[in-house]
């Protein structure tokens, strides 16, 4: 009696769960900012709407401490959703490297789309080292140099986009205006903390920006022991050096942007609807390229900087990775790109952003916008390697020593840190 | 039935031993000779890390830092529950007052501290910094300047765990029999003698419990750091057990992680043994 009981639930919770598994509609992860869960309801619905076969649902990523470390989770404890908007590109190769990622060149019309969307840069920039794309490029937050004009303009001959020399020359003059001794207004502040991703807010753009968007590894191989990294570190330094930026942290409690403590930042386009929200009355703020080395400077190029890309991506645990794609494309045709625009005030890594007269009356609303779709065409992402935290981490701890506490010099700082990404992709290999 | 009885009440702590605590050591041990970042299948490496540990040099700073940490750390929260602990033990008024407010704090989350201490030693807009520039003297960078970092962690965390001790020092005091200070009394001791002679001797099996708990609970250096100041600056206040949790949880380098863990223990282990052998002996 015992057996056929056991048999008997055995069979039921096996039928049940395989017939859960077939009915089981596609999931599809958001970011959990309201702009994109009423971008992801908006086309989740749509698609509902037309393709009743394929069902789908969409939830936004639980919470936790990051969204990184929830998607490791899911991956490790075999929970992950179909499709996932929202990967940071450095981590697509980790993932890649582990097979957990359906390789999207591999799909019916993905390679046509891709390269309708893309121009080829992009696409050598998200090939992974095996030769497959796992990723979506789909939105970017280019970081641009935000200044107070009222600020700028109380100084002499100076006038952005800035050089090094233009941009030290006005924190000089900033800190002669102090007066007093103690310094409580600065030009600037960033992030002191030597925690790796601040780096992709501070070295990481003004690097990209003075080398015209060079990768930092090359075959495997450290590539940024040259000039460029070398003179963002002596720039940086001389900043904190000379007192232009604060050590210390700046009170949270207040913007120090909106408070006047600051007169520039180095930010992205999420702070033209924060300022837009508490800005006082007549405070007046402009978006420029990230300060370049003079010679750069003079010469009329455009300006690289980091573009914080943020990707679709499709699970191996996907059983209709073809439709997963076919909704996915969706998001980001030009009716998607737009509603991008509109719900998120995030910008699409699409070609011709700017020029493109689908999206003219966008940027004719919100004009305060324009700088970064023009700055969408000169942006980086990071390199794909399965170890890039660690690269930037090991950037940071001697940028924590040469940046910011002067104890090496800046050529002796970056070859330190080349050296031990070296040794570090060596292990990795 | 009746026979089995017994194996059936220890079952539960049984299988509890097994699977959080068997388990995890066995496999960290064999994660040691591993190379594992959660997603991909462990790839067999020998003794790589363990090699890789000794050539470590975060890790060896990481492990100045927390003994660094404890010089400063160990004496003084000795140094103050003791004498707290004398002082409460006479009949004072308000006693029972302050052997509750100097409790206090270690019922507190270590979270909660960690963030008032944090804007404690602020140096914009710290309470201690302005008390400082209020009578004219220059600001201190509690957090931020590598010399002082980890000895403002060092007396913040006195601060939390003081009370503890201050409970453990006063039940020891009050085992002392009152008749040893009485027949020094008549001998004409003074109160060092007695302190040093009777009271010292007598609270021996204390002061190594304390020394003991304060030595673990110091190697445990994680939350102060990990929230105030992130490790830095300059990897100042980078304690072990936070490079430990940066390989597994940054990194994902589980089985060096596990490697520096073990290592860490055995350490652990040395270190306490060796103290029962001087602080036992020694008073």
């Amino acid at each position: 009696m015992t057996k056929w009981l056991i048999g008997f639930i055995v069979l039921v919770v096996a039928g049940s769960c395989s017939q859960d598994e077939g009915n089981r509609p596609m999931v599809f992860w958001c970011s959990n900012n309201a702009g994109e869960i009423a971008f992801a309801k908006e086309f989740t619905e749509r698609w509902q709407r037309s393709r009743t076969d394929k069902p789908l649902r969409f939830q936004p990523i639980p919470e936790g401490q990051s969204s990184e470390e929830i998607i490791l989770a899911s991956v490790v404890g075999k929970t992950t959703p179909d499709i996932y908007a929202n990967m940071w590109q450095g981590s697509v190769e980790m993932y890649a490297k582990a097979h957990v990622l359906i390789p999207l060149d591999t799909l019916k019309g993905f390679a046509d789309f891709i390269r309708s969307r893309c121009d080829s840069s992009v696409i050598r920039e998200i090939t992974s080292a095996d030769g497959h794309i796992y990723q979506v490029p789909w939105k970017v937050n280019p970081i641009m140099t935000l200044s107070n004009r009222q600020a700028l303009n109380s100084l002499r001959g100076i006038r952005p986009p800035f050089s090094y020399t233009s941009f030290l020359e006005a924190g000089r003059q900033l800190k002669h205006q102090n007066g007093d001794g103690y310094t409580d207004r600065w030009l600037g502040y960033t992030e002191v903390k030597a925690i790796w991703y601040q780096r992709l807010f501070n070295f990481y753009p003004l690097y990209l920006a003075a080398s015209n968007g060079a990768p930092l590894i090359v075959n495997n191989r450290a590539a940024f022991n040259n000039r460029y990294a070398v003179e963002v570190f002596r720039f940086l330094q001389n900043l904190y050096k000379n007192d232009y930026f604060p050590r210390e942290r700046l009170s949270a409690a207040r913007d120090p942007f909106i408070d006047e403590r600051i007169a520039t930042q180095f930010s992205g386009p999420w702070q033209v609807s924060y300022l837009e929200k508490f800005k006082k009355p007549g405070f007046e703020y402009d978006f420029w390229p990230m300060p370049v080395p003079e010679a750069l400077a003079s010469s009329n190029k455009p300006v690289y900087t980091y573009g914080d890309p943020k990707n679709i991506v499709i699970f191996n645990t996907c059983r209709d990775p073809q439709a997963a794609w076919e909704f996915v494309r969706t998001l980001i045709d030009s009716q998607g790109d737009l509603r991008l625009m509109e719900l998120t005030g995030q910008f699409p890594r699409r070609k011709q952003l700017d020029t493109d007269p689908y999206f003219a009356p966008y940027f004719s609303r919100n004009p305060r916008t324009k700088p970064f779709a023009r700055q969408v065409r000169h942006i980086k992402g990071v390199d794909n390697c399965a170890v890039i935290v660690e690269v930037f981490d090991i950037i940071s701890q001697e940028y924590e020593a040469c940046v910011i506490y002067n104890r090496k010099t800046p050529e002796a700082a970056i070859r330190d840190a080349a050296n031990a990404v070296d040794v570090l992709l060596e292990n990795n290999e | 039935m009746k026979k089995l009885l017994p194996y059936w009440l220890v079952a539960p702590y049984v299988v509890h031993m097994l699977v959080f605590v068997a388990f995890p050591v066995v496999f960290s041990v064999v994660l040691t000779f591993h190379r594992w970042n959660i997603i991909s299948p462990m790839e067999f490496i020998g003794p790589d890390n363990y090699v890789r540990l000794f050539k470590d040099r975060l890790f060896w700073q990481a492990l100045f830092n927390t003994f660094r940490f404890l010089l400063v750390h160990i004496p003084l929260q000795i140094g103050i529950a003791l004498g707290l602990a004398e002082l409460l033990n006479r009949t004072l008024r308000g006693a029972a007052f302050f052997r509750a407010a100097f409790f206090l704090p270690v019922i507190v989350s270590g979270v909660v501290v960690t963030i008032l201490w944090q804007q404690l030693l602020s140096f914009n807009s710290g309470m201690l910094n302005r008390l400082i520039a209020g009578i004219g003297l220059p600001r201190v960078a509690w957090l931020d300047d590598p010399a002082v970092a980890m000895y403002s962690i060092a007396i913040m965390a006195t601060w939390k765990n003081v009370g503890l001790y201050v409970i453990l020092f006063l039940v020891g005091l009050q085992t002392v029999p009152p008749q040893y200070y009485e027949a020094a009394d008549l001998e004409g001791a003074t109160n060092w003698q007695k302190f040093r002679y009777i009271t010292l001797p007598m609270i021996n099996p204390t002061i190594f419990t304390v020394v003991v708990l304060s030595t673990i609970g110091g190697f445990s250096l994680f939350i102060e750091p990990y929230i105030m100041t992130e490790g830095g600056p300059l990897n100042s206040t980078l304690s072990a057990v936070m490079y430990i949790y940066q390989q597994a949880f940054q990194y994902y380098h589980m089985g060096y992680s596990a490697t520096l863990g073990f290592f860490f223990a055995l350490l652990i282990l040395a270190v306490v043994a060796i103290q029962k052998r001087y602080v036992e002996q020694e008073i």
